[in-house]
């Protein structure tokens, strides 16, 4: 019980910042991807019939920028789905040790992905990697989106040694109903 | 050196043992494309003569090319903005208390009739449906309204978590359909076409759903007892209250249709809309809204990785050349086109009994669509006999996900009990299946008229 609460003290901060991360910035980007696309197509192009030169381009990086927080907030509530059909065949040892085997797995290839992202956005601006208007490199948003997977798999490292002290993993509870 | 087709289908084993361990299903995908395009790629190039080291050199490479740059290509693809706002619109629907003006004015309108009750939730939820992209949304926001006046009216249990149960499927099949989304991707389909083909079938299943429960109440008449008559005046109020819904439905949608929008500019656009009218009626507290944003960033997680492990594995697929193998055995079964589709819908209903519908679509498809491609079926409808059959899966037992989640709606009706409820809507699903078999113009009419080709 007392290594449960302290699991749980553990995480907490890092719950607690990815909410508020999410909140913010994954509020505010929401919130321009709304407003923009909504005033480029109604007002700019079907009023004035003058069109945000680059709209598309902002909206696709604001994309990026939604994915990218939106996998590890994923990552800690649940939100990756699972196929749990045979998990109620399994003795309680065999689940914890295979999960903990699959979540290492994971934690590898998540790392070889954000390795390989961080290296391919060294690249982006070698290759001429831009957005097609506004010519902005996609450098930046590969080293985003490799941050994003890093932190999927710390989350996947912070799981096991949750499943190894207490034998089961807290999701975070984002609040309201599933919708 | 290892045949591709072994390869194919060892990828395929490893696949499925990574999804029984509990592996996400994105990630399942991500593992196997990745080890198998190394494997894949060395195996080809030393096929024609590359020294073995030099080839694996080549095979990593490769495999690690695909890893990042797939993956980029699927978090920046323009047209899987639709997801992130499509499903906001969905939620905002879902707090701002939408849904209880629908199900009021499919209520006043229909709740005198024997099992009225029961069409009203089904009518209410194909107007959500129109809202939301989600079945589960769908059923958890209809279920919460609908199931206490089932309750109070003494509606049989199993018919009324039924009814909600199966009227939440209508929100994977009635635009905007994530499903569809996703389908539309894999496939590299037309968002819009998809959309319009949804239409009919839509609609039809709704009625086929209203006449299941008619024929249930007919037998029983006790499952589904009459409500008050509602009088003239309340009808027309109940529908006044319901005109913001309908007129975002028909900007949106409606906008779509006539060319006015581009999906991605109807999904901004119904997403302000929905805003607008959640604001002006007060329901965005600074907790509804903080809901809205975490629920749509994790819906949004959900769908793009597993876009992103699908945009992974299906390159493997192909390269192993397994799904153009299946396709020349099953045209060279005697059992003739619609045989094949037979096949294809029974192995969905099967997987349908375990899978989780997302993750069924996602695993499928690279074998599925090649065989759809070699019977020059039509993809668009083809895809709409997809999205019912992946319904069915949603209240299939043993783990069909819309029961549990009127279960947790109605925790003191037993399992048992609501899946008995289903079976009904579940033979409305495959009439809905055979009308489609028998007349594909139900799906591709709208499509072709507005669109063409």
């Amino acid at each position: 019980m007392t290594e449960q609460r302290e699991t749980l003290g553990l995480i907490a901060p890092v719950d607690r910042a990815l909410k508020w991360l999410s909140l913010i910035l994954g509020g505010a980007t929401l919130v321009f991807m709304t407003g923009f696309s909504v005033w480029n197509v109604l007002i700019m192009r079907k009023a004035l019939n003058s069109p945000i030169v680059g709209a598309e381009d902002l909206l696709i990086l604001s994309l990026v920028v939604i994915v990218a927080l939106s996998i590890p907030l994923g990552a800690r509530t649940g939100a990756h789905i699972e196929i749990e059909v045979f998990e109620s065949r399994m003795s309680a040892g065999f689940a914890k040790w295979s999960m903990i085997l699959v979540k290492l797995l994971g934690t590898s290839l998540l790392s070889v992905m954000a390795w390989r992202l961080w290296h391919a956005g060294q690249g982006a601006e070698r290759f001429g990697e831009t957005t097609q208007q506004l010519l902005i490199s996609f450098e930046r948003f590969y080293y985003l989106l490799s941050f994003s997977i890093g932190l999927y798999a710390a989350v996947l490292l912070l799981d096991i040694w949750q499943l190894l002290r207490s034998d089961k993993v807290a999701t975070l509870k984002i609040g309201g109903d599933p919708l | 050196m290892i045949s591709m087709t072994l390869l194919g289908l060892l990828g395929l084993l490893a696949l499925f043992v990574l999804l029984a361990l509990r592996m996400p299903v994105a990630l399942s995908m991500l593992s196997v494309g990745f080890v198998g395009s190394i494997i894949a790629n060395a195996n080809k190039f030393i096929a024609v003569g590359m020294e073995a080291d030099q080839a694996w050199a080549r095979g990593w490479k490769i495999a690690y090319s695909n890893l990042a740059g797939e993956t980029f290509e699927a978090a920046s693809n323009f047209n899987l903005l639709v997801i992130p706002m499509f499903v906001l619109m969905g939620n905002l629907a879902g707090v701002s208390g939408m849904s209880n003006d629908l199900f009021t004015a499919a209520y006043r309108w229909m709740g005198h009739l024997r099992g009225g009750l029961a069409s009203a939730t089904i009518a209410a939820c194909a107007g959500f449906a129109a809202l939301s992209g989600s079945s589960l949304a769908s059923a958890v926001t209809m279920g919460r309204v609908a199931l206490p006046q089932m309750k109070r009216y003494k509606y049989a249990d199993s018919l009324a978590t039924g009814s909600v149960a199966a009227g939440g499927t209508l929100g994977f099949l009635i635009p905007p359909s994530g499903g569809m989304i996703i389908y539309a991707v894999l496939t590299e389909q037309s968002i819009g076409r998809l959309f319009m083909a949804g239409i009919f079938p839509g609609i039809i299943l709704t009625l086929l759903f209203i006449g299941a429960i008619y024929l249930v109440v007919a037998r029983r008449p006790e499952a589904g007892p009459r409500g008050d008559r509602s009088g003239r005046a309340d009808r027309l109020a109940s529908l006044a209250r319901a005109v913001p819904i309908l007129g975002v439905v028909l900007v949106t949608i409606g906008g779509m249709y006539t060319g006015f929008f581009t999906p991605v500019e109807a999904s901004s656009v119904g997403a302000f809309l929905t805003f607008v009218v959640a604001a002006m009626r007060g329901s965005l507290s600074l907790d509804a809204a903080r809901t809205v944003i975490l629920e749509t960033m994790n819906a949004t997680a959900t769908v793009f990785l597993i876009i992103i492990g699908a945009f992974v594995f299906i390159p493997f697929m192909s390269l192993t050349e397994l799904p153009a193998q299946l396709v020349t055995i099953l045209t060279s079964l005697p059992i003739g086109d619609i045989g094949v589709l037979l096949v294809v819908i029974l192995a969905y209903m099967f997987l349908g009994m375990f899978l989780e519908s997302m993750a069924m679509l996602v695993l499928t498809i690279p074998v599925v669509i090649p065989i759809a491609i070699g019977l020059d079926w039509d993809l668009i409808w083809f895809g709409i006999i997809v999205v019912i059959v992946l319904e069915m899966g949603m209240i299939s037992p043993p783990v069909g996900i819309n029961v549990f989640v009127v279960k947790s709606i109605a925790p003191d009706v037993p399992m048992g009990q609501i899946f008995r409820g289903i079976w009904p809507f579940w033979f409305a699903m495959a009439a809905m299946i055979g009308l489609l078999i028998l007349f594909p113009q139900i799906a591709l009419f709208l499509p072709q008229t507005i669109v063409g080709g």
